[in-house]
């Protein structure tokens, strides 16, 4: 036995001394990327290694992580205090929400660290998104994530297959100038003319209900379905909407009302693909319907510069995006994709460098997005990005990393694109209560169950699959007998107390 | 003639003896016909998986699931087989970690059951506590995940696939009662008699008997094993070349859940990102990959399994 525990013990022994062999090396950041799509990833952290070696005094190892782990992995390094996750994604919409989170003390608060690294990453950042960052965290006011440059105000469109309003001897004014409440000869000749199989209507419901009452997503509410609508001003997103700055039960409003019975009118009459209105099958229907450009008008959240992506050039026909509203800056674009360092993070420091230099320097954003020239890309003769077959082995989701608009331009894209992309959200109007955020912790028993409820209702209602004149009387009773009272009334104090600052 | 009589004296014989264990037609046409649909139901799920994993991303596009598709492909099975070095590598995965896996547990397993059988072990009444204890209370999710990752070290291993479903009091009990009602302690003690020491009497004599328990414990842990996916979603970080079969196909999935869900949220990201998703017949394919070998493991286990239900029922 003393034989077996001291061989043990000089095991031990070499290994500890292996371990401080090692600590000479530079020190390993981790960062975890979500939605990626990436089974070699050697060539291209060979490059940034060896380009941040100095620069930023780390090794970076990524673990790329996809849209399915995204809520529960960071989360598990977070809340586990693993240290093995330096940096991780958060938003006002994922599992670890940013606003919840800093209060908790997961993450890093970087005021200092900017204060100390952050001169190139503030001037590449407009301020609008530092201040949107800047929170009641768990050290204070201040922020509490590095907050990416990207598409960062929202914006619903009409997605219409043009090739085929065309050829039903329509012009996009037409479907402007009718409105959501007058498309219908326009899908009955698509009815007559495609056939009987044929759902000119290509909705996503919940978004549909957004862009038609001209609501907002408060962030903060239930993430699976809405239950609150602050509405806006369509004419100036930047003026009160007809309710003022007031919280609304979204489901008892008359323009909710109006909505769903125009919805019902267009499904009953067959515009609409049934399999829209059950969860299960609802967005592999759509994305098929897309795919093959089997619809006549569609609903998209739109990013600048959609429409020269490319799955809408696959889809073989001309496509317009009509927008309802202007874009306009709210919590949930402008704290819509960021990365905060793990309070548990052992290399802080360097990891806040690592974050400043990627989103302050063109050459690391551009290898870590659009992988190595050479083997992922190729420049042609106008310096824009051709990407190569390799790019299918190495492409990570472009806007969760940061600063999207020091990347190159792509073919496809066109010169000058990122420019005009960085202008048109630079320029983007707030709304009257940009950077509101409910914080449903004191309610969080009643919106669960509301959520529950909501589930139940909202999306056939909003596909119009149901009649409202039954079914929707029957709702709202259920939301209020689910505490709908108290839910509304919490995230109306927060409201008021937030403009009372 | 006298070839006649006999025979149908030895029929006469054969119903006389078998009256009493024998239902009457109309009862037995029920029986097999219930037998029959519960069958049905088993089966149809498997058979509707494979013919749609074998319809063509076309007609599902037009009407869905259906037993009998507008028209017929296999261009999900040539896709799995493009998915190349990922899909094999998660296929190895499965089986190391089944095989591996059912090994030990089954050993663990029978090691700790047979002194809790054993009436002459002292501290058996605190093993059995100690085990049965865990089966009713657990330590909770979040503190087993940290214990495992951070004290065990069961982080991007194998063996964070593999420990954590090693031993089940569950699976004890049954080995447990399984030698109570099978093994006599006489033999146990005729075998101490002849000079037999523990290990020998534990490993000639009583493991032999023990064959059709061990098969259940072993078809039930390697259901366990082949069929699970939540430890590489807890453990599995940066290693993904771990990832076993399962989990493959449940991050395609997630994904396609995740991007469902949050669509409005990531705008034009999720209606790229769903682009690149696989289809419907893929998946299904993916689930007849996964489904075929262990259906095939079925028979062999069967045997002994039906033995297992059957062996010590008629004791007192």
């Amino acid at each position: 036995m003393k034989k077996f525990l001291s061989l043990i013990l000089a095991l031990a022994m070499i290994l500890s001394v292996c371990g401080l062999a090692q600590a000479d090396e530079l020190p390993v950041i981790t960062i975890m990327f979500h939605g990626s799509n990436v089974t070699d990833d050697t060539a291209v952290l060979e490059k940034v290694n060896e380009y941040i070696a100095d620069k930023v005094g780390a090794k970076l190892e990524v673990i790329w992580g996809t849209w399915g782990d995204f809520d529960e992995k960071a989360v598990d390094a977070l809340v586990s205090s693993d240290a093995g996750v330096d940096m991780v994604f958060t938003c006002s919409w994922s599992a670890d929400e940013y606003n919840s989170f800093a209060r908790k003390g997961y993450f890093v608060k970087l005021d200092e660290l900017i204060e100390q690294y952050g001169a190139e990453l503030k001037a590449a950042i407009p301020e609008s998104l530092m201040q949107a960052a800047t929170i009641e965290g768990a050290d204070g006011k201040g922020i509490y994530a590095v907050n990416g440059f990207k598409d960062t105000a929202t914006q619903n469109t009409w997605d219409i297959n043009v090739t085929l309003l065309n050829e039903l001897g329509y012009t996009v004014d037409d479907v402007k100038n009718l409105g959501f409440f007058g498309w219908n000869e326009i899908f009955a000749k698509a009815k007559e003319v495609k056939g009987d199989s044929f759902y000119p209507f290509l909705v996503e419901p919940m978004v549909a209900e957004r862009m038609v009452t001209n609501s907002i997503i408060v962030a903060g509410d239930s993430g699976s379905v809405n239950l609150l609508s602050l509405y806006l001003n369509p004419d100036d997103v930047s003026a009160e909407g007809t309710y003022g700055s007031t919280l609304l039960n979204k489901f008892a409003t008359p323009e909710y009302k109006a909505f769903v019975d125009q919805m019902h009118k267009y499904y009953e009459a067959g515009y609409i693909d049934p399999a829209l209105s059950v969860a299960e099958t609802s967005n592999d229907a759509r994305t098929n319907h897309q795919k093959e450009a089997s619809y006549l008008i569609g609903t998209q959240s739109y990013a600048y510069g959609y429409e020269y992506s490319a799955d809408v050039l696959a889809r073989g026909v001309e496509v317009t995006f009509l927008p309802c509203t202007e874009a306009y800056v709210d919590a949930t674009a402008s704290q819509g994709a960021m990365v905060a360092i793990n309070s548990a993070s052992e290399h802080p420091v360097e990891s806040f460098k690592f974050l400043a230099l990627l989103n302050s320097d063109p050459t690391l954003m551009t290898l870590l997005n659009y992988g190595v020239e050479g083997i992922h890309y190729n420049l042609n003769d106008e310096g824009l990005v051709v990407f190569t077959e390799a790019r299918a082995s190495y492409s990570p989701w472009t806007n969760g990393m940061g600063n999207v608009t020091i990347l190159p331009d792509t073919e496809t894209e066109g010169k000058g694109f990122r420019e005009a992309f960085r202008a048109y959200y630079a320029g983007a109007k707030s709304i009257p209560v940009p950077s509101f955020v409910f914080d449903n912790s004191a309610v969080s028993s009643q919106m669960a169950s509301l959520a529950n409820v909501a589930a139940q209702y909202a999306l056939a209602l909003d596909c119009g699959a149901v009649d409202p004149e039954t079914e929707l009387p029957k709702f709202i009773d259920a939301l209020n007998a689910a505490g709908m009272e108290a839910y509304l009334a919490e995230a109306n104090a927060q409201l008021a107390a937030y403009l009372g600052k | 003639m006298s070839n006649f009589s006999a025979r149908t004296g030895k029929r006469r014989i054969r119903a006389g003896s078998f009256s009493l264990n024998r239902f009457s037609p109309g009862t037995e046409t029920v029986f097999h016909l219930v037998l029959a649909l519960f069958s049905l139901i088993c089966i149809i799920p498997f058979v509707f998986v494979i013919i749609i994993s074998f319809s063509s991303e076309e007609s599902i596009r037009q009407i869905g699931y259906s037993f009998t598709p507008l028209s017929w492909g296999t261009e999900a099975y040539a896709y799995t087989f493009q998915l190349g070095d990922a899909l094999w590598r998660s296929y190895f995965n499965s089986f190391l970690i089944t095989i591996i896996g059912t090994a030990l547990s089954v050993t663990i397993t029978v090691l700790y059951a047979y002194p809790l059988f054993r009436k002459d072990y002292r501290f058996r009444g605190f093993f059995n506590f100690l085990s049965f204890f865990t089966m009713i209370f657990g330590g909770g999710l979040v503190p087993t995940f940290v214990i495992c990752k951070s004290v065990l070290g069961l982080n991007d291993n194998y063996a964070a696939l593999i420990v954590p479903m090693l031993f089940s009091p569950f699976n004890v009990i049954i080995m447990r009662t399984f030698l109570r009602t099978t093994v006599p302690m006489e033999l146990i003690e005729s075998a101490t008699i002849d000079g037999s020491g523990e290990y020998r009497t534990l490993f000639r004599i009583v493991l032999p008997i023990m064959k059709p328990g061990i098969a259940t414990i072993a078809l039930l842990v390697a259901l366990g094993y082949w069929n699970e996916w939540f430890l590489s979603l807890l453990y599995l970080n940066k290693n993904m070349n771990i990832m076993p079969l399962q989990y493959l196909l449940m991050r395609m999935q997630r994904n396609a859940d995740f991007l469902a869900k949050n669509s409005s949220m990531l705008g034009a990201d999720a209606t790229k990102a769903a682009a690149t998703l696989p289809s419907q017949t893929l998946k299904m394919a993916l689930v007849v990959f996964i489904v075929i070998p262990i259906a095939c493991a079925y028979p062999f286990f069967q045997r002994y399994v039906i033995a297992g239900l059957t062996v010590g029922s008629v004791k007192g």
